[in-house]
């Protein structure tokens, strides 16, 4: 298992040449800045002392709007080469997200809400992007610009040097602070207010609901208190967390405050009130107006770090997420690739398959069967049967914890993988359509496919008529963003795509379940032809369907309990006959 | 601005917190420039008079300087505090300002919102306003005051530093922030067009996983994620490029000010208008006021967007309900009865357009339009009337059922019972009175509906069936549910009735959460019912045990179901066939099997 910032640390090899380079510019205008306080020392001093006018001091002056021109431009590369640092993070990060994502599969996608996987893959990591273009530069930078300062001011006036060297510990110990418990707190109130956010949502997702129980008024109370909860309990936190910080700014303020007066004491050359053992050095205004210059300096990362700060938590926020989702186990990869001959006939044998999603709760639990080449085989059976689990093992989703699926003799396991799904098309309940032209679409599985080879794949799955009228025809975007289809129109788009393929097995997942009876029965009309001399497997529920099958598997409980074809089942007093009673009233068609 | 002057109104009952945390903000940055230029002239005030051997009055100086250092640490502090404490405040009158505006509206005018993208977008709006205080209005006002006070705290020496100082900050605050916006402008186009491509990637990419392995096709769709992901990089990178260059100038505006005070300053030395130690105060001076523009580029930013999210958020707000509010009493019903005579109803233009059925929700949304995904492909004046005459008598505890093609009306019948909208033409009654006269409250109070989108709000089981009735016991609560047969798997729970469902909580199966929602109607023991496919979308074994909780369920009540399922049409007293908008056929299960379009819509007719 990975943690959060473990997952942020393993990313830092990829950043490291921009963040060396960003934090070497960075700690370059520090330096400058030191060089830019002297020479604006030594302005003042002449102007103070030597009643310098404008003439006297003017080099000085150019060379100073020099270095305020150097320091802008290091300025702007120090930033440039800090986004580039987390750019390569951020792109490399999402590649190996989704394609972990994909790794990991269906069976492993249908657990998981869509949305938030989506959001993890986009906005996910943007948010890593603030931990290493600002907070890391910034944590090196906190320690190297006032070391910087130390360095020049401790020879010139080690008093001033020992207030900046005692403030300046104190630093640490915040980071330590913030790093345990102002953390968790500031974690735990970034989670209320999602949370906050999320029962807001909740509720105007359910409006209607809650209208229809004259419920929808009373609710308005409710988020009024949630809300005002929510401010009393965080307020509560922040009054403390909020002091940690003043504790900070205290103690930068009260060090530029002590360092002046302690400068202008001794330059009035008055007593310090310090002890006699501790006799202070003698200053000269330059040096003093010059150290006086530096101590904002001094103390502006350590203030600055706060802002950072914020970065670090929400990266670190996005990367819990994102490892969450990089932690999940991934299926071995098959032991040995074999392929299939390009004419295999594909006879499908299940060997007592099992498989089960959770611990002890067997989705298939020894299932046999067999599929002939040609042959039309309905599987029926109640919901939590173990239908769609035969799909999903057909489809490679999933792997048999026991037990073998041959296909012509080879163990599915050992095929390679893509190899055998270019012999299928699939038809699940509700196929999706890709952003993209309905002709992208039906060329899902065969990109190169040329628009006559689509057009007769739409003529031949009952779509060609409804595209055609279309004003875009071919070419009409669809997707979330697309003209509206019906369920019916989309359910023969994706036939398409099954017959541009020219698969061997058809595998059909309740495919019409959705649909009203008059879109069902074009969609038929079309599944009809695309079995035509292909194998076929239909999970179905409507008789319909069923009754057209060369033969009906029923499965119950994980096993296949019945075989044959409808009349014979019917004739037996078995399962199958027990269904299609309840499936229609009055024993109609039984 | 309209949209700032009534957000401004809105913010009235935190006006005084807000103007509260702005002074405070104002005086932790004018302590920390005090803290800076008195101590320039200190050390340099000092130094002169230690070098001349001259007394001067240092106690007045240090001291301010001490108390300036506390002033900024003691400010900083309750500036945070207080701007927290009204930016909460406000989150909290917002969200519920929003919910009292958007209640009336659902579900008619919600129907275009009713995608959860367009959900999220309304939560993102909320939370721009509540950055509306701390990220805009706090900076802005903070700026421009200071900004004054600084130029008359100038003036005071010498008005053409005092001018300097004051186009610098301009520049710095203003104008630079408006160039990095003109220069962020394109790349920042092409970045929201990206970043929703990468997003639609995604999604197709999550959602439609199955396929693209199936298809072979998920290589490439990392492929092209990976070049999007790329591209947006590219783009950012470009938007950072030039931004930074605004940024840059801005650091150079203050060094620059610096460096003109000196120019402008050092002659003023010589002819004594000015004194040494009060150049060298000017000099860090100005240095320091800079801090009061530097977060003014960000509240441009913050400003835009949140005008926008204002904008659409008002835009909701503003929308008149789809059914006005009767403002006489509540008429008495002399039963529950339900008379329907020519009812006609076509859904407005923008809401056809809208197409509320898209391809991302096969069902087309919650309650709403059952046309709507062949409507989007219409153009608004072909728009057809949804229902076209429908006349229908529903005499106290009748069950009639509604047998439909998808858009034939079914579901917008329920929607003008429920006068959730208005019929164009014709007349209901319930128990003898128009159905206009009554409030949406007290007529919602006569009718239970079960349809097969019931909301399961993220909360405990128990609350989840108390909406339906607010008081009711527990003893209540495990009837109704064993009525609808949920009660021994809810039992079976290690929480029980507490178990946490919805969106975070245990996932329900589709028949479980069909039982809820009949407890829930059970438990608002109304005497009229309404059943949009109850039973859709299970398979046989679970529909046939969930049939029994729905008789259950009409007894004794006035019915009225949508279905396809000819189990549940056999029990109906009367079965109407309606095709676009029209009821083309009448009569009992037995009868109507033998008539042209009923059994054909059954699925009964694809038979052998």
């Amino acid at each position: 298992m990975t943690a959060p910032r473990t997952l942020l640390d393993d990313q830092k090899p990829l950043a490291s040449r921009w963040l060396r380079l960003s934090v070497a510019l960075g700690l370059g205008n520090g330096v400058l800045l030191i060089l830019q306080a002297w020479l604006l020392a030594q302005v003042i001093d002449a102007m103070v002392f030597s009643k310098a006018t404008l003439a006297d001091v003017s080099h000085w002056l150019w060379l100073l709007l020099d270095l305020f021109a150097i320091r802008a431009a290091i300025a702007w590369a120090s930033e440039q080469s800090a986004f580039r640092a987390a750019a390569q993070v951020k792109i490399s990060l999402r590649d190996r997200l989704y394609r972990h994502i994909q790794a990991a599969g269906p069976a492993w996608m249908a657990g998981q809400r869509s949305g938030a996987i989506a959001e993890d893959i986009t906005r996910g990591i943007e948010a890593v992007e603030a931990y290493y273009s600002r907070y890391l530069p910034a944590m090196s930078l906190t320690a190297l610009i006032p070391l910087a300062i130390l360095i020049v001011v401790l020879p010139l006036d080690w008093l001033s040097a020992l207030i900046m060297l005692v403030t300046a510990p104190l630093i640490p110990i915040f980071m330590i602070l913030i790093g345990s418990g102002v953390e968790r707190l500031n974690q735990q109130l970034w989670k209320d207010l999602a949370r906050m956010g999320a029962h807001f949502l909740d509720v105007i997702q359910g409006m209607t609901t809650l209208k229809l129980f004259n419920a929808s008024r009373r609710e308005a109370e409710v988020i009024a208190r949630i809300s005002d909860d929510y401010r009393a309990s965080t307020m509560r936190v922040l009054r403390v967390a909020f002091l940690t910080s003043a504790v900070l700014e205290l103690f930068s303020t009260l060090g530029i405050a002590l360092i002046a007066v302690f400068i202008g004491f001794r330059l009035y050359r008055l007593e310090l009130p310090i002890p006699d053992l501790l006799a202070p050095p003698e200053i000269s205004f330059v040096t003093g107006f010059f150290i006086l210059l530096l101590a904002p300096e001094f103390y502006a990362p350590l203030r600055n770090l706060g802002t950072h700060y914020h970065g670090r938590m929400e990266a670190i926020a996005a990367a819990e997420r994102l490892v969450a989702v990089m932690n999940t186990e991934l299926p071995p990869p098959p032991r040995q690739v074999a392929s299939l001959s390009a004419d295999s006939p594909l006879h499908i044998r299940f060997e007592d398959v099992s498989f089960s999603y959770e611990p002890g709760r067997p989705a298939l639990a020894g299932a046999r069967f067999e599929i002939g080449p040609g042959e039309r085989i309905a599987l029926v059976g109640p919901s939590g049967a173990g239908k769609t689990t035969v799909a999903s093992l057909l489809l490679g989703f999933i792997r048999p914890e026991s037990g073998r699926i041959l296909i012509d003799d080879q163990e599915l396991q050992a095929l390679a993988i893509d190899d055998w799904r270019c012999r299928l098309a699939w038809l699940p309940q509700q196929p999706r359509l890709f952003q993209g032209t309905i002709a992208d679409n039906i060329r899902l599985g065969l990109p190169d496919a040329s628009l006559d080879e689509v057009r007769a794949a739409a003529e031949r799955a009952q779509a060609a008529e409804f595209i055609d009228r279309l004003p875009r025809g071919y070419e009409t975007p669809v997707g979330e963003r697309g003209a509206g289809l019906s369920g019916g129109q989309i359910q023969r788009v994706a036939l398409a795509r099954a017959f541009l393929r020219d698969a061997r097995l058809v595998i059909l997942d309740e495919a019409t379940a959705s649909l009203d009876p008059a879109s069902e029965a074009l969609v038929q009309r079309a599944v009809d032809q695309l079995a035509e001399g292909r194998s076929m497997l239909a999970i179905a529920h409507r008789l319909s369907t069923v009754r057209n099958a060369d033969r009906i598997l029923v499965i119950d409980g994980g096993r296949i309990v019945e075989s044959g074809t409808h009349d014979a089942l019917i004739a037996r007093d078995g399962p199958y006959r027990r269904m299609v009673r309840l499936l229609e009233p009055g024993g109609q068609h039984a | 601005m309209p949209e700032l002057i009534r957000l401004w109104r809105l913010f009235q009952p935190y006006r005084g917190w807000m103007l509260g945390g702005f002074a405070v903000a104002l005086v932790t940055l004018l302590a920390n420039v005090t803290l800076m230029a008195i101590s320039a002239w200190f050390v340099t005030a000092m130094a002169v008079a230690g070098a001349a051997g001259v007394a001067m009055n240092y106690f007045t100086p240090a001291a301010m300087i001490r108390g300036s250092a506390i002033g900024r640490t003691a400010g900083r502090y309750f500036e945070r505090l207080i701007t927290h404490e009204a930016t909460l405040r406000q989150l909290a009158g917002l969200r519920v300002w929003f919910y009292r505006h958007l209640e009336p509206l659902a579900p008619a005018r919600l129907m275009e919102y009713h995608s959860a993208d367009l959900l999220t977008r309304i939560r993102a709006d909320i939370d721009a306003l509540d950055n509306l205080y701390v990220r805009v209005l706090v900076p802005v006002l903070v700026a421009i005051t200071a900004s004054l006070a600084f130029f008359i705290f100038t003036a005071l020496y010498d008005l053409r530093l005092a001018l300097l100082l004051l186009d610098m900050l301009i520049i710095a605050g203003v104008v630079l922030p408006a160039l990095g916006h003109w220069l962020g402008k394109a790349p920042g186009r092409r970045i929201v067009a990206l970043q929703a491509e990468l997003r639609q990637t995604s999604i197709d990419g999550t959602q439609g996983l199955s396929e693209l392995l199936v298809y072979g096709a998920a290589d490439d769709h990392a492929r092209h994620l990976d070049h999007l992901s790329q591209a947006l990089v590219a783009e950012q990178a470009r938007m950072s490029q030039l931004t930074g260059i605004a940024q840059a100038a801005t650091g150079l505006t203050a060094n620059l000010t610096l460096w003109g005070m000196l120019w402008l300053g050092i002659p003023l030395l010589q002819d004594g208008s000015l004194a040494p130690p009060q150049l060298a105060m000017l000099a860090l001076f100005s240095l320091a006021t800079f801090e009061a523009v530097a977060p003014l580029p960000m509240a441009f930013q913050q400003l835009e967007s949140t005008l926008t999210a204002a904008r659409r958020l008002f835009a909701i707000v503003d929308t008149e309900p789809a059914v006005p509010e009767p403002t006489g009493p509540a008429p008495q019903p002399k039963d529950s009865g339900l008379s329907i005579e020519g009812l006609r109803f076509r859904y407005p233009s923008t809401v056809a357009s809208s197409g509320s059925g898209g391809s991302d929700s096969p069902d087309p949304g919650r309650g709403s339009g059952s046309g709507g995904s062949s409507l989007g492909m219409r153009s608004d004046t072909q728009r057809p009337a949804i229902l076209d005459g429908i006349d229908l008598e529903l005499p106290p505890g009748r069950r009639v059922a509604i047998v439909g093609a998808t858009g034939s009306g079914k579901t917008t019948l329920f929607n003008l019972l429920l006068r959730f909208w208005a019929p164009e033409a014709g007349s209901i009654r319930l128990g003898g009175e128009p159905l206009e006269q009554f409030p949406g409250e007290a007529l919602r109070s006569r009718i239970a509906l079960v349809s097969q989108h019931t909301h399961l709000f993220d909360a405990s089981i128990r609350e989840n069936l108390l909406i339906a009735a607010p008081d009711a016991p527990q003893g209540l609560l495990e009837q109704a549910c064993a009525t609808a047969q949920i009660h021994d798997f809810i039992a079976e729970l290690p929480e029980g009735y507490d178990t946490w469902v919805g969106e975070t909580g245990v996932r329900l199966s589709g028949g479980q959460a069909r039982r809820i929602a009949i407890a829930r109607a059970l438990l608002r023991d109304a005497p009229i019912l309404l059943l949009d496919e109850p039973t859709e979308g299970l398979d046989a074994v679970t529909e046939r045990a969930l049939m029994d909780a729905v008789q259950r369920l009409m007894a004794g009540r006035t019915v009225l179901l949508i279905t396809h399922k000819p189990v549940a049409l056999a029990q109906m007293d009367e079965i109407l066939v309606l095709d676009r908008g029209r009821v083309v056929e009448r009569g009992t299960h037995a009868a109507l099997l033998k008539a042209p379009i009923y059994p054909r819509l059954l699925g009964l007719a694809l038979d052998v």
